[in-house]
């Protein structure tokens, strides 16, 4: 190992304190000073700060460093900050070595910080041996191709398609339903302001048939894809049979969400007057004069929230939607005035268990109560009941604010406020491989930082897809997903990671194990100076590395990756720390 | 790209938070020229100075910091900090004219290095508001670690009224400011550079400061005059000699001085200073112009004066005594290149009195000459004294007759007892010392009593008229109210002229002979000859001589090195608001001026010993502690002395342009609601009640205690309540709006401080739990999993009881019912938002249209998020309404969209 005359620099963060309050940060700069190559070691308060990286960068200038370490949070937080930081103080970004102390240490250690500050010690090392070996590598610049696919015509997609439109981009949107509109185009009058669903939807439908550069392909869905960042490659299948190819840039899926179904008996849900809010929703559009249901009027009716949210787990609920729906409070209080404003004697009562009427629309709670709804709230852990008895449906409920007195409310309806849930869509996420969170919604690289980008470069997501929205915030977060995807192809080119594979051809005998190890297509057979050898299509490997160890014959490594540089760094955090 | 439009920039982005660096950063990205405008020093809005951020706890520094550094060093973003927009106008063809400016850091900011030393050495210190004010910070400051830019800035709220009062330009705030942080001689060397009689303006000086000091507005001025003079003392008794001399680089022109007054000597150092040669010409024998003849020693020591005039000469000035100049044109022969002169204004008026051979009659200035330098005081021991006028001279000569063994000393004038020009103190002092006044009269005549004394005539004023300037200019008398004063001696001080004589020929001189000089250089009929002080002026104080020496010296030495003249001397930031700091000083403790010991009246009048007292260090300090810090920087100079790189510079003025650019979003974010309004929650009265973004300050990584501590005792709560809905959905304030974040920061707050304080207990009293967000309802099942309390319940109000804990009174709504109360250490107020109406003053092309709430208003929030009724002004962020982070980064995303689908329009038009 030739690292007489590397140059490297170690800097080690505190992070305010998330590293330095359990790793001793002195301690590791200290430790590591020493080690093969390394003539700079140093501590920062935030190396992420600006000043710090000025400082860095005078280092870099200074010492002439050709290799650089950095130890602080999660290489998603700020591998590209730092890589950045680099290029601007000379050195190529991939001689830059990022070192995980925060998740992968000091918030796994914060019991033990001796250990913690020796486990620190020895990922440092790893990182300055893997920096040793490092070499200067050029990204891939590979054109982009200015047009989008959008996947789901509801407001979201629609909206992202105009805007990408008025940015002078060409779109495709593609809806796997008969009609463009998503769920909103078959709502009536809706919260905040009143205005009705459909006419929303009619407008933007409007508006993209009058654009041309914008195609809507409904009963259609996506069945193909290949292709990378900046150009990929999709076949649609149009009305089960016809095929387009098409060539975009970048996508947006925009494939919205499900409303909640509750289960057979689930707050008497299947009983006659027992029905969701969005079933209520339709079977209320347009109706006027004092409200009825089923032909005959209604005095009392009875709203439960949190139906098919915030969930427990139990054996009635194996897997409970623990997240929150969000929309639902306040749906559920705007039909509150939606049927206040209905002529005739009406007992409301809103059971719920926080309401979550969030910013402005407090002030659309708050007129609900003054206009006589009454609202109750009901303990996490236990919920009203429905009941059919022979006088009709009975909800029972203790009143939280009532000290917990049980209250028997005689309903003519009871109307379930139900969630969102992800939808079910599996040959899209088979094709796109978009991962999913938690509660299975679409997830973002960083709610913050990066929250309509995914992991897959080049695909981004909007509205309901991502998490229960409002229609603004849905609106909102597709024309995220543009700004992002104009970004991205506004520049006409993208650099791609050259972490990628790469086939020694003199070891390389042909065998073909790589190629069948590589999920991406990235390999292909060709010949070279008259033998048969690997091919590594750069611009679609991933830098997985699935090829290296099936190789027979050791003919392939990753760069950045390389097995010299694992052994090195395995050496080297493998060696004792000397305890001070 | 930006051409077609003739657009400096395609957007412009007002306020660079989170919602403003993300437009500018998808815009930037999308390759639009964008304009980023941060009024305050850094960009990074609130987020920066969070703790950690909800649901996912990364700390807040890893959300902003890269946003931060990115947007400084996009190649599309150009960031202007610390400036404002002034207005926003929309042009024909759609785009918008820009009104902005930059304020004046006074920190060269290319390059400052963000050392911070200037910090160090900054001696003032004021509320640091990026602490919510919980801990003090320097005037010279940088923001915080993670400031972008990281530069120094000095806050300059204006100049202090005592400096900008000071004719001598002497910076009362510096020294003052400097004596409170134990730098006395720092403190002397910044007065020095101003005015060099350092000694005599602490002793003589009638302190016009103190009069402007606005502490006077509360429970009496700094005592400024009593300061400088400890601070004299302390340096003079440590330094008997200067330690400097000439400097370096002098010059081969020569200057004549005519006057050894305040006026002429401090011209001489500052001409001295830039290297020229002076000369001072002074006809008496010992040098000090009025300082010397004009003043008891009982206030004006000799020896004093011979140190401070030591300032002058160490730089190489020569003073030649008992020389007098006859003529400019004499001076011009001996190779001057210009002179100031400064004669003063020392020729006593004498005024015609029937009878004058019947006492021994005087004037003030030979009498007070021959008491202050002569070879013996005059005999007047057993005499009866009478001086005429009611000035500050007449008062002079009385009080040294006081002294001297007289049998009566009295004081005859025409004004009376509340109109005598006289400063009220030496009125007061002299009746102390048994000076009798006889005001509001005229002499009539001297004549020979019975027993053969010499007695003194007066009549009674029946009217009197004065000019602007409080100058009698005539008056009336009664007849019939003869009163008889015994006068064996009279001594005139009804006035002095200048003495101007030897150059009534060479100099254009005014009516009542002072000469003619240009306003603003000083400089007369003659180019080469500039003059000031009395000469100039009539009558003055000794600072304001000294400020017309220092300001004549600055154009003589651009006459000499043939610089325009046509530059203002003054700066001219304007004088503090004195009303507004007395406004927010509020909550200073009342502490009286020190008082300055002096002698009794009796044991005064024994001798011409200085009869007021040096303040002791301690005194002198915590005098000066009582200082409100007017102008913000003090002026103090401690900074220019630190900076490393030389950057500062005081004269850095405000920098305004205009610009066109395609687009504006409107990023300005949010106030935040000052809890105090809640009176019952009992912020701002007790001390371990505090708000939300100070817990976050407690829990941030650059906290300000290092540690969570309560205010009260620095003690580790054991207790916390947390108490929601301060100010949201809140008639009582007028918002009924949720603020959509306290919910979920509070349960950050409860988790956070679950783990810096692990035996802590926390509450949390609330109405709802908004938990809305992705991934946000897990967060709080997390705290409660954590142990977090959560008590649904209205808290009403907050009580102080014993050793700062604090009782909560709350509806317990869950539980037990009923009102209940809960003892804890620490109360947390979750506050609420408030629209910032800055805001809505940018556009000023017409109305841009807001909520019932005063946030702006999107008037299609379904379908044009971002948009307001102006087309191509967009909003981002929380100026539409409270968000968290995660819906302001989107919103800001999205009206970054919508700003290019304008553009592009704009473009195709």
């Amino acid at each position: 190992m030739n690292t007489g005359k590397r140059r490297i620099g170690v800097f080690i963060c505190h992070c305010g304190g998330n590293i330095s309050d359990y790793v001793d940060v002195a301690r590791v700069a200290e430790a590591v000073a020493e080690e093969p190559g390394v003539v700079v070691s140093k501590n920062h308060m935030f190396t992420c700060s600006d000043s710090a990286q000025q400082e860095m960068i005078d280092d870099i200038r200074e010492q002439k460093l050709d290799g650089l370490v950095i130890a602080s949070c999660s290489p998603k937080l700020h591998m590209f900050t730092f890589r950045g930081m680099a290029e601007r103080g000379g050195i190529n970004q991939y001689q830059y070595v990022h070192v995980n102390l925060r998740e992968q240490c000091s918030w796994a250690h914060t019991n033990d910080k001796t250990g913690a500050t020796e486990k620190g010690i020895a990922l440092v090392r790893a990182g300055i041996a893997k920096a040793a070996l490092s070499t200067p590598l050029t990204a891939l610049r590979v054109d982009t191709t200015p047009k989008v696919l959008v996947i789901g015509a509801g407001i979201s997609g629609l909206r992202a398609a105009l805007a990408l439109s008025d940015m002078g981009l060409s779109v495709f949107v593609v809806e796997n339903q008969k009609e463009a509109g998503g769920a909103v185009k078959n709502w009536g009058r809706m919260g905040p302001d009143n205005q009705l669903g459909r006419d929303i939807v009619r407008k933007l439908l409007d508006e993209v048939n009058t654009r041309e550069n914008i195609m809507l392909y409904t009963d259609a869905e996506m069945v193909e894809k290949s292709g990378y960042i900046g150009d990929f490659k999709v076949t649609l299948r149009i009305g089960g049979n016809e095929t387009v190819n098409l060539q975009v840039g970048a996508m947006i899926v925009a494939t919205g969400f499900d409303p909640y179904e509750p289960k057979e008996g689930e707050f008497g849900y299947g009983l006659d007057g027992v029905v969701t809010l969005p079933q209520f929703r339709d079977a209320a559009d347009g109706q006027e004069g004092p409200l009825e249901y089923n032909g005959k009027p209604v005095k009392n009716v009875v709203f439960i929230y949190c139906v098919g949210s915030r969930q427990k787990k139990s054996a009635a609920c194996p897997a409970p939607n623990a997240y929150c729906s969000r929309y639902c409070c306040n749906a559920g209080t705007h039909m509150a005035l939606c049927l206040e404003d209905r002529p005739g004697d009406l007992n409301q009562y809103h059971l719920y268990r926080d309401i979550r009427t969030y910013g402005h629309n407090e002030t659309i709670y708050e007129e609900a109560r003054n206009r006589g709804a009454v609202f109750m709230k009901y303990a996490d852990d236990d919920a009203p009941t429905v009941e059919k008895t022979a006088d009709g449906l009975v909800v029972k409920v203790k009143d939280q604010l009532l000290g917990g007195e049980e209250v028997e409310i005689p309903a003519d309806l009871v109307i379930l406020v139900t969630g969102m849930v992800p939808r079910k869509n599996e040959t899209l996420m088979n094709l796109l491989k978009l991962p999913v969170s938690k509660d299975g919604f679409l997830n973002e690289i960083h709610i913050k930082l990066r929250p309509v980008e995914t992991v897959i470069d080049g695909v981004f997501i909007a509205g309901s897809a991502q998490s229960p929205k409002t229609m603004a915030e849905s609106v909102g977060s597709a024309l995220a997903a543009v700004s992002k995807a104009g970004g991205l192809l506004m520049k006409g080119y993208v650099d791609l990671e050259p972490l990628v594979a790469k086939v020694n051809t003199d070891k390389c005998q042909w065998c073909d194990a790589c190629l069948k190890a590589c999920p991406y297509g990235a390999i292909e057979r060709t010949s070279c100076d008259g033998k048969e050898v690997a091919l590594v299509i750069q611009s679609l490997c991933k830098g997985e590395g699935a090829c290296v160890p099936v190789c027979p014959y050791g003919a392939i490594d990753v760069e950045g990756y390389t097995d010299e540089q694992i052994t090195a760094m395995i050496d080297a955090c493998s060696r004792e720390v000397v305890s001070a | 790209m930006s051409d077609k439009n003739n657009l400096d920039y395609d957007v412009m982005v007002v306020g660079a938070g989170t919602a403003g660096m993300e437009a500018s950063l998808s815009l930037g990205d999308m390759g639009y020229k964008v304009l980023l405008v941060e009024k305050q020093p850094s960009i990074g809005g609130r987020t920066i100075l969070l703790s950690k951020v909800f649901p996912t706890l990364d700390c807040a520094s890893c959300i902003s910091t890269p946003k931060m550094a990115s947007s400084a060093h996009h190649p599309n973003i150009t960031l202007m900090t610390y400036s404002e927009v002034d207005g926003i106008t929309k042009n024909a063809d759609g785009s918008f004219h820009v009104n902005l400016h930059k304020k004046p850091t006074y920190v060269d900011q290319v390059t400052c290095t963000g050392c911070g030393q200037c910090a160090t050495a900054c001696t003032v210190p004021l509320p640091d508001e990026y602490n919510y004010n919980m801990i003090a910070r320097r005037a010279a400051h940088i923001p915080f670690p993670q400031a972008v830019p990281k530069k120094a800035v000095i806050s300059r709220g204006g100049q202090a009224p005592c400096m900008h009062t000071c004719p001598a330009g002497v910076k009362p705030s510096g020294f003052v400011s400097l004596v409170r942080a134990g730098k006395y001689e720092e403190g002397f060397k910044l007065h020095l550079a101003d005015a060099p009689l350092v000694g005599s303006l602490s002793r003589a000086c009638y302190a016009p400061c103190e009069g402007e000091c606005t502490r006077d507005e509360m429970e009496g001025s700094v005592n400024i005059r009593a300061i400088k003079r400890f601070m004299v003392d302390w340096y003079y008794e440590r330094h008997p000699e200067p330690d400097y001399g000439p400097v370096e680089n002098q010059l081969d022109t020569k200057v004549a001085v005519i006057g050894s007054g305040p006026g002429g000597l401090t011209a001489a150092f500052h001409l001295a200073k830039q290297g020229h040669q002076v000369t001072v010409f002074e006809a008496e024998a010992h040098a000090g112009g009025m300082l010397r003849h004009g003043m008891p020693a009982y206030r004006m020591p000799n020896e004093l004066l011979d140190r401070d005039i030591k300032n002058i000469t160490a730089l190489g000035v020569e003073i030649r005594t008992n020389t007098r100049v006859e003529s400019i044109a004499s001076l011009k022969e001996q190779g001057f290149d210009a002179v100031f002169t400064g004669v003063g204004n020392q020729n006593p008026r004498i005024i015609p009195i029937t009878g004058n051979n019947l006492a021994d009659v005087t004037d003030c200035m030979k009498f007070l000459k021959e008491t202050n330098v002569g070879d013996e005081l005059p005999d007047i021991e057993g005499k009866d004294f009478v001086v005429l006028g009611g000035g500050n001279v007449a008062f002079d000569v009385a009080r040294a007759a006081v002294r001297m063994g007289t049998k009566s000393v009295s004081i005859v004038c025409l004004e009376a007892k509340d109109k005598m020009p006289a400063h009220g103190f030496e009125v007061r002092e002299a009746e102390e010392e048994g000076v009798r006044l006889y005001t509001g009269v005229s002499s009539k005549r001297i004549f020979k009593g019975d027993s053969g004394k010499s007695i003194l005539e007066v009549l009674n004023v029946a009217s009197i008229e004065f000019d602007d300037k409080g100058r009698t200019t005539g008056f009336t008398t009664a007849e019939g109210t003869e009163q008889q004063i015994p006068a064996d001696v009279v001594v005139m001080a009804v006035g002095l002229s200048p003495s101007t004589l030897p150059f009534e020929n060479e100099l254009e001189l005014n009516g009542n002979k002072t000469i003619k000089t240009d306003d603003q250089t000083l400089q007369t009929s003659d180019p080469m000859v500039f003059a000031g002080g009395d000469a100039v002026l009539g009558p003055s104080i000794i600072c304001e001589a000294m400020g017309q020496g220092r300001k004549a010296a600055f154009y003589i030495d651009r006459f000499l090195k043939k610089e325009p003249l046509d530059v203002p001397f003054d700066s001219d930031l304007e004088v503090a608001d004195k009303k507004a700091i007395v406004a927010c000083s509020g909550k200073c403790s009342c502490i009286k001026p020190t008082a300055i010991r002096e002698h009794e009246p009796k044991k005064r009048i024994q001798s011409f010993e200085p009869y007021e007292e040096t303040m002791t260090e301690d005194e002198a300090r915590a005098s000066a502690n009582r200082c409100l810090g007017c102008g913000e920087c003090s002026q103090c100079q401690e900074c220019v002395n630190a900076c490393p790189a030389n950057c500062i510079n005081f004269n850095m003025k405000t920098d305004r342009m205009e610009m066109t650019v395609g687009s504006v979003i409107v990023s300005t974010g949010y106030e935040i609601l000052d809890p105090a309004g809640k009176e019952l929650m009992g912020y701002g009265k007790y001390p371990n009640v505090i708000s939300g973004p100070q817990m976050d300050r407690l829990l941030a990584p650059t906290r300000p205690y290092n540690g969570v501590l309560r205010p009260s005792d620095g003690k580790e709560p054991e207790s916390i309540a947390i108490v929601l809905c301060n100010g949201s959905r809140d008639h009582t304030v007028c918002n009924p709006l949720c603020c959509r974040i306290g919910c979920m920061y509070s349960a950050k707050h409860a988790q956070l401080v679950m783990g810096a304080l692990p035996l802590a207990d926390v509450t949390i009293y609330y109405i709802d739990i908004r938990a809305f967000g992705k991934g946000y309802d897990e967060f709080y099942e997390q705290s409660k999993g954590m142990g977090v309390q959560y008590t649904k319940g209205k808290v009403a109000r907050i009580e102080e009881i014993e050793g700062g804990n604090l009782r909560v009174h709350y509806e317990d709504m869950e539980g037990e019912g009923g009102i209940q109360t809960a003892e804890h250490d620490m109360v947390v107020l979750t506050v609420g938002f408030l629209p910032n109406l800055e805001s809505l003053k940018l556009y000023k092309g017409g109305e841009v249209e807001t909520d019932p709430f005063a946030y702006i208003r999107e008037p299609d929030a379904t379908a044009q998020p971002g948009r307001t009724n102006i087309a191509g002004l967009f909003a981002a962020g929380t100026v539409i309404g409270a968000r968290d982070i995660p819906d302001t980064v989107l919103h800001a995303c999205a009206s970054s969209a919508q700003a290019a689908g304008y553009i592009e329009k704009l473009r195709k038009a």
